[in-house]
């Protein structure tokens, strides 16, 4: 699989703690199995990969027959489900992502995230059909944020 | 008052301090729930000023609210804020009254058709604007006088809040019956307002607490499908716009007088790990702690409420047992729990009520969840 990556992008996954194959690997997955998201243009995808310690994110493109990856960073706060128990779907904005895998629009929701013993909200792009939970990247300040904050307090 | 004229703050009771307002927060185990009474201009009639000098003064003001949390052992953070925030930026005009806040006496905003024409200012243009001068000023002397009392916030209100020191409260209130899509107009120009204040603070300070909620949209004023058309919704997406222009971490809803018909709106609100959520009245009667925790405790953290009215005009025993009862329905709340006043602290509040709100936090307050 082709997977073009910038110089600017390789410096902002060094800025991130993320290796170029981690990334590979995240879109490589996606594009197997399909468990992604996809933006409604159909212009990018966002797919992800969690372990127990971090959730990394690739956003690509579509590029001469092979893929560009535009953006990639990582959170450790691991989201463990809907906030309050459940989505409320009807309440919910809708998300500027379609679940590729369910063909569903994605809505914007609180999620629960735990870190260092601690769980708390924060808000994620969520399928309501599988549930499959993603952090936008313009939230990373925040949870990031967060996680120091956890870090300084807990740690 | 200059910075030398103060006693400097005990270092053991800052350090207990700020464990008890770190728990609510990170599940940290200490001792009991922290009080907060929302002090502002309270503070300087400790020290025989007026709400005048408080607000014409904002180093000073910084300075006594946070001798102020000493002498009452309660948050150990430094505010000074007013109700009436952004109106000077757009050209309104406020008076700085004697016993009372500022308040709003010239609006911009005279006509249906200013709306239109009105223009949000820039991040730039707000830095540089009246009211952030003297919240900068105040924060500031915190950062600098009492940096282990500094959380920086940002005062956005509400999206109605912010329309209507733009325009008379009378006047938005009728636009609403006669032509809510301009409403529509003024409440989307305040959220993106919102947004560009909050840039501001995040851009000086980094992590910062925005603190937002639904004053003027309250059930003695509104129906419910008034108050989440033009303050729920609209708010709910400037908050996501401020988290996603990187403010935050901190989200305090406050939710100020009568919310019986709209609260649970708010359960749906976009979070952040640090938000919390405050409701001031059920009905006539403070909002039951019980009630908060049942809907919001298993979301974020709850801010539990005792009566203003009672703070300033009950006696000690009637606030001692009011807080005593809200502190033993919520103090083990899931997600933290915070006990204060339903509003800011009246000017003019026996300290002796303050004092009672503390003591009952000993006496009624020891977590037992740890």
């Amino acid at each position: 699989m082709d997977i073009k990556i910038s110089e600017e992008v390789a410096n902002l996954l060094k800025d991130n703690g993320l290796k170029a194959e981690e990334m590979e690997k995240v879109i490589k997955d996606a594009e197997e199995s399909g468990k992604k998201l996809e933006s409604k243009d159909g212009s990018k995808c966002l797919a992800k990969a969690e372990d127990d310690n971090l959730t990394c994110y690739a956003l690509y493109s579509a590029s001469n027959g092979g893929f560009s990856l535009d953006s990639g960073y990582a959170h450790k706060m691991k989201m463990v489900g809907p906030t309050g128990g459940e989505f409320n779907v009807e309440a919910a904005d809708e998300a500027d992502w379609i679940c590729k895998k369910c063909n569903e629009n994605a809505i914007e929701a609180n999620v629960d995230m735990t870190y260092l013993g601690v769980t708390r909200p924060g808000n994620a792009i969520v399928c309501p059909k599988c549930g499959d939970m993603y952090l936008g990247e313009d939230m990373v300040p925040t949870i990031k944020g967060a996680e120091g904050i956890l870090e300084e307090k807990r740690g | 008052m200059p910075a030398e004229d103060f006693a400097p703050i005990n270092s053991e009771w800052l350090e207990k301090a700020g464990n008890l307002w770190t728990t609510p927060f990170v599940d940290k185990p200490s001792e009991r729930v922290i009080v907060d009474p929302i002090l502002l201009s309270h503070a300087a009639a400790l020290f025989k000023k007026t709400p005048k000098y408080f607000w014409e003064n904002p180093d000073e003001a910084a300075r006594m609210v946070c001798q102020a949390c000493e002498l009452y052992d309660i948050t150990p953070v430094g505010h000074y804020l007013w109700a009436d925030y952004w109106g000077q930026d757009y050209g309104a005009e406020i008076k700085i009254q004697e016993t009372s806040p500022p308040a709003i006496t010239k609006y911009p905003i005279k006509e249906p058709e200013d709306i239109d024409k009105f223009e949000v200012k820039s991040p730039e243009e707000l830095k540089e604007g009246p009211t952030f001068k003297d919240h900068f000023k105040a924060l500031d002397t915190v950062l600098e006088e009492y940096p282990q009392m500094f959380a920086p916030i940002t005062q956005l209100a509400g999206p109605m809040e912010v329309a209507t020191n733009w325009a008379g409260i009378e006047d938005v209130f009728m636009w609403m019956i006669t032509e809510p899509e301009i409403v529509d107009k003024l409440i989307g120009k305040a959220t993106e307002h919102m947004v560009n204040a909050c840039k501001v603070t995040a851009e000086k300070y980094g992590a910062n607490v925005m603190i937002t909620g639904s004053v003027v949209a309250s059930g003695d004023l509104l129906e419910r499908e008034q108050i989440k058309r033009f303050s729920y919704e609209p708010q709910c997406k400037a908050v996501k716009n401020v988290l996603k222009a990187g403010a935050g971490p901190g989200v305090y809803y406050h939710l100020c007088g009568n919310h019986t018909n709209s609260f649970d709106l708010w359960k749906d609100a976009p979070m952040s790990p640090f938000t919390v959520v405050q409701v001031g009245n059920d009905g006539k009667d403070v909002f039951p702690s019980g009630k908060l925790v049942e809907h919001f405790g298993d979301r974020c953290t709850c801010f539990g409420v005792v009566d203003t009215k009672l703070i300033d005009r009950g006696t000690p025993r009637q606030v001692y047992d009011q807080t005593a009862e809200q502190l033993q329905a919520g103090k083990d709340s899931p997600r933290g729990f915070i006990i204060g006043s339903s509003c800011e602290c009246p000017t003019y509040a026996p300290p002796a009520n303050v004092h009672a709100m503390v003591k009952a936090a000993k006496d009624y307050g020891k977590y037992e969840k740890f």
